[in-house]
């Protein structure tokens, strides 16, 4: 059964700091869907609304029809939906072979032998390109790989729909690329979908099968790549009202 | 969850376990004198080791944990004076009573982190002795006095036996797939719960079982003393030296509340025999030292700093 997950109409707010106004979009199994807007338009505070790490204060977010807005962080990963962190948040008294078994051993997977999670990890870590960081404590390793260990423990959960908040950030072009081209190849095997909040435009144009835009918590713009990149709203909300109307 | 296999146990629990076989064995012979002292002694391992399973494993301080031992006592004075039960029996009600608490309190105390959780379990453990001292069946403040007998060999037993207990709960719960929940919660409690961890529920089962030990060791200490006295049971100082021993044992590991049980014990118990008083202001200097020069405790330390015993030592 492929996995879809909708969010509608969702609020947040902090006392009277209107994070999320009304957003509205679905990812299903297998599609790669942007999320893009301005800094502080809301695009982490959805996410982590979509982790349970925090609670809509109105709207629903369900998971195959079932509604999971009230749940708790740890039972939406039990579901199959994995977040990643901005700032990655390895344990890291531990190596990375352990941070991604803790992962296997308690996400969707839930193997309960820790040798054949250990043994698993390591193929994760594999996927990632981290294999040679196996028995590393995960306090040692640089800021680029500790993001890509937050994306092998994400993988790691066996989470069918990924979150993933700014995993290109603070590449170099090179990196870039062979990050983009990587996490292609492993989404057309393993098949998962991905929520895919970015700042690098170049990253998210280029994986996204759709792409949703907000803009001060609210959903300014959805479409194709092609599409966004000549949206009147979307360029405005980026580069101002003047440019909108320079624009063709 | 399944039991680990007896040969993957380790130096370490074979250790303690000969160390315990040793100590059972020879106990009839040991003279009374000394066997009281390693009563005490055997009463404050336990309640380091039953520290050591919320504050060691989890990084969670608590300083309530005499409220536990306390009602350990309370429960053995009821249990023994109004139900005539066995004192056996009087101490597995206190550590049947310390669970059930430790689920109370731990349900409301460990939403709160750090300083506010260490804060909370203070807060519990000032106002329950005030809570007892008003409660008409618990002795009307007078606490609770008992006709029960002299008998070091059942204390020791006793003791003995929820001391083994515990060393083998620690072992089990620290090792596997929960140990590395356990690990994980202590290392980033939020990363955690995004990887699916119920951090909660991890959290209030270790602080239940840390009750359910702590009420126990309670049982015991007041079964020796023939019965229990409001203000010495909700005494402080019960709560410092238990987070004495296992912060300088070393927090989180298997040997180290044995260690610091005995590092703490046994000069206090000298210097009581010079001037009573003294020992604490020992404990307070040897505590600071330690958490700042040596943060790992004693064991922590020489895993550190000595490679080859870290398979040896945990």
């Amino acid at each position: 059964m492929t996995h879809v997950l909708e969010v509608s109409e969702v609020h947040k707010y902090f006392g009277g700091v209107r994070a999320v106004q009304g957003v509205s979009l679905n990812v299903r199994e297998g599609q790669v869907v942007g999320l893009i807007g301005p800094n502080g338009s809301g695009k982490s505070t959805l996410l982590n609304l979509i982790a349970g790490v925090e609670r809509p204060t109105k709207g629903a977010i369900s998971l195959d029809g079932q509604r999971i807005d009230r749940w708790p962080a740890h039972r939406i990963v039990g579901q199959g939906i994995a977040k990643t962190h901005q700032i990655p948040k390895p344990f890291l008294v531990m190596t990375c072979r352990e941070n991604v078994a803790v992962a296997v051993m308690f996400g969707n997977h839930k193997q309960r032998e820790s040798a054949k999670a250990l043994d698993e990890a390591g193929r994760v870590l594999a996927l990632v390109g981290l294999e040679g960081k196996a028995e590393v404590i995960s306090s040692n390793l640089t800021v680029q790989e500790r993001k890509r260990l937050e994306f092998a423990r994400v993988l790691g959960t066996g989470a069918r729909i990924l979150l993933l908040d700014e995993i290109f950030a603070g590449l170099s072009p090179n990196e870039l690329r062979d990050a983009i081209a990587l996490f292609a190849t492993l989404q057309r095997e393993i098949g998962f979908g991905a929520l895919v909040v970015e700042h690098v435009m170049r990253a998210v144009l280029t994986i996204s099968e759709r792409v949703v835009v907000i803009e001060e918590g609210m959903k300014i713009a959805e479409g194709t790549a092609d599409q966004i990149v000549e949206n009147p709203a979307v360029i405005e909300a980026y580069l101002g009202v003047e440019a909108a109307r320079a624009t063709p | 969850m399944r039991l680990p296999a007896i040969r993957s146990f380790g130096p370490t629990l074979w250790g303690i376990g000969l160390f315990l076989i040793v100590l059972a064995g020879t106990a009839p012979w040991i003279p009374v004198f000394l066997l009281t002292v390693l009563i005490q002694l055997l009463i404050y391992a336990t309640l380091a080791y039953s520290l050591n399973l919320i504050t060691g494993l989890t990084g969670y301080v608590s300083f309530g944990h005499v409220v536990f031992m306390a009602f350990g006592g309370y429960a053995l004075g009821i249990g023994v004076g109004t139900l005539n039960l066995h004192p056996v029996a009087g101490v597995a009600l206190g550590a049947v009573v310390g669970l059930a608490l430790a689920l109370g309190i731990g349900v409301v105390t460990l939403r709160f982190r750090g300083v506010y959780f260490a804060i909370a379990t203070l807060v519990v453990a000032v106002a329950a002795l005030y809570i007892v001292l008003e409660i008409k069946e618990l002795g009307d403040g007078q606490g609770i006095y008992l006709n029960i007998g002299f008998e070091p060999l059942s204390w020791f037993y006793t003791i003995w036996v929820i001391l083994a207990i515990e060393v083998v709960f620690t072992y089990w719960i620290t090792h596997g797939r929960i140990g590395y929940g356990i690990r994980s919660i202590k290392s980033d409690e939020d990363a955690a719960k995004t990887v699916g961890i119920n951090a909660a529920r991890v959290k209030l089962f270790l602080y239940a079982l840390s009750g359910l030990f702590a009420g126990g060791a309670g049982g015991v200490y007041w079964w020796t003393l023939s019965g229990v006295f409001p203000y010495q049971a909700f005494d402080l100082t019960f709560s410092l030296q238990m987070l004495a021993m296992v912060v300088i044992g070393g927090m989180g590991t298997l040997l180290g509340p044995l260690i610091g049980a005995v590092a703490v014990y046994i000069p206090s118990y000298i210097f009581l025999t010079i001037f009573s008083g003294f020992q604490f202001i020992i404990i307070g200097v040897v505590v600071i030292l330690i958490a700042l020069f040596v943060p790992e405790g004693i064991v922590g330390s020489l895993r550190k700093y000595i490679p080859e015993l870290r398979g040896i030592l945990e």
